[in-house]
């Protein structure tokens, strides 16, 4: 009797999400020099780029969180997979409640992986990217803290990026280990393809070991 | 009343490095009584294969006697399966017991037999998924409707829990089974075959791979099943999207 079955069709589940947090800032002084502008349509080269890679785009799980704005810190849409991922059309204008937007970004990581936990997915560590043009208009010192603490335990990835001159540096390097780093020149393409490439890199590799990103000096002024 | 198949291999990783597999299932029918077990040893232990090897052997041996002695055991209706889940716990203490007296005659450890337990006990009245680490269990109704045992798996990948843990009592998870009705089918694999094996959304198999597969099988005698099954776990593409050992049992429901 033929031992081989004909037909069976095997699906191939055998990757591991990454999971990606974008804490965009869209308060007032994002109106200026059309920075949102150009968020938005760094957002777009984001989610194209992803999609180009088949690995990238069934691996990748994005949310974005958006601080300013009339509702404060706003959650925009459901955590998607990369292959899904629409980016929202945001707008500028209100406060800069960025600890209470961290806060939450936090907290949506950790109730994600519970998810994925309980569905039997696996996961690498997710990356919580968090980009300001300002300084906070809320209290951030205690999350500023508690960020710092989730990545020392290895919970969470945290780049903390500033917008253009105004952005408070100092503050923003509170929130992670490895301090912050500033747009150069409004570079946001540059910054979302560098992104993009950074969860290729962070969705191919084993787990449990460190991933070379490339470099950032496509968007970033490295002093030296 | 039960057709069990089943099929373990070694994976790719496994082979280049000229080490055995980790994976071991075993299986018995008594009296109607289905006792199935599937096991994966660690990889990072020197004796992960006996270790899987041993529990689901002495899992089977320790619930079928126990079973056979009191069939009122698997009447899960009268008492919600509290009797068969104290039996579970029972029958994996006494293996875990008889390992770790394998363990000390050799000057070993029970941590370097390290491995996970998938298992089931059905009967005609019901039964139970018993779960130890990562690994997927399923079984599905003839309406395709899925009770699911799914991997407990640590922080990240590749970190898992294992019946030979201190703790395993916290790690043991038991789901509650219905009465196994014509058509159904209980499918228990390792974490090797889980990947090509379970859908998107973790919610029971990807029917275009259990569909062909049950339809052969109807067909099919046992040793024949048995090595179709083999084939199907060797073939390219199932090494292809899991480089890991790969075991799959099957038991329907006639």
């Amino acid at each position: 009797m033929n031992t081989v079955i004909p037909d069976v069709a095997l699906i191939d589940n055998s990757d591991e999400r990454a999971p990606l947090v974008l804490v965009l800032d869209c308060s007032g002084s994002m109106q200026e020099e059309k920075k949102i502008q150009l968020l938005n349509e760094g957002l777009k080269a984001l989610a194209a780029d992803l999609k180009s890679d088949p690995i990238a785009a069934r691996c990748g799980r994005v949310l974005i969180i958006s601080f300013g704005g009339d509702g404060n810190v706003e959650i925009m849409g459901d955590w998607t997979d990369a292959m899904d991922f629409t980016p929202p059309e945001l707008m500028a204008g209100g406060l800069t409640p960025l600890g209470a937007a961290m806060r939450c970004a936090l907290d949506e990581v950790e109730s994600q992986k519970s998810q994925m936990r309980t569905a039997g997915v696996s996961y690498k560590r997710p990356i919580i990217m968090l980009l300001s043009d300002g300084e906070p208009t809320d209290d951030w010192r205690q999350v500023a803290a508690e960020c710092k603490s989730a990545e020392t335990a290895h919970k969470v990835n945290i780049m903390a990026i500033g917008i253009g001159d105004q952005a408070n540096k100092e503050t923003l390097g509170h929130f992670s280990n490895k301090g912050a780093l500033s747009l150069s020149g409004l570079k946001f393409k540059e910054l979302f393809i560098w992104l993009s490439r950074s969860i290729r890199a962070v969705s191919r590799a084993p787990a449990g070991g460190t991933v070379q990103l490339n470099p950032v000096d496509s968007w970033t002024r490295l002093s030296t | 009343m039960w057709r069990v198949f089943s099929a373990s291999t070694t994976g790719k990783r496994n082979l280049e490095r000229g080490a055995a597999g980790q994976d071991a299932t075993h299986c018995l029918v008594t009296d109607d009584v289905l006792v199935a077990i599937v096991c994966d040893g660690a990889g990072s232990v020197p004796e992960g294969r006996t270790g899987s090897d041993f529990i689901a052997c002495a899992l089977v041996e320790e619930l079928s006697s126990t079973l056979r002695a009191d069939r009122n055991l698997t009447q899960v209706r009268a008492d919600g399966g509290a009797r068969l889940e104290a039996t579970i716990r029972c029958a994996v203490e006494a293996a875990r017991t008889r390992l770790a007296d394998l363990a000390a005659s050799r000057q070993l450890a029970l941590h370097d037999f390290s491995c996970t337990l998938v298992g089931c006990v059905a009967s005609p009245s019901g039964g139970c998924f018993f779960h130890i680490g990562d690994g997927f269990a399923i079984a599905r109704g003839a309406a395709g409707d899925c009770v699911l045992s799914r991997p407990e798996n640590g922080e990240y990948a590749d970190e898992t829990y294992f019946v030979t843990d201190e703790n395993w009592m916290n790690h043991l998870r038991l789901t509650p089974l219905p009465a196994p009705e014509r058509g159904s089918v209980i499918g228990l694999m390792s974490d090797g075959t889980a990947p090509f094996a379970v859908d998107r959304a973790r919610s029971g198999f990807f029917r275009p791979f259990i569909d062909p597969i049950a339809a052969f099988l109807r067909e099919a005698t046992t040793p024949n099943g048995n090595e179709a099954l083999r084939n199907l776990l060797e073939s390219p593409r199932a090494c292809e999207i899991s480089q890991d050992d790969k075991t799959l049992l099957l038991a329907f429901v006639l």
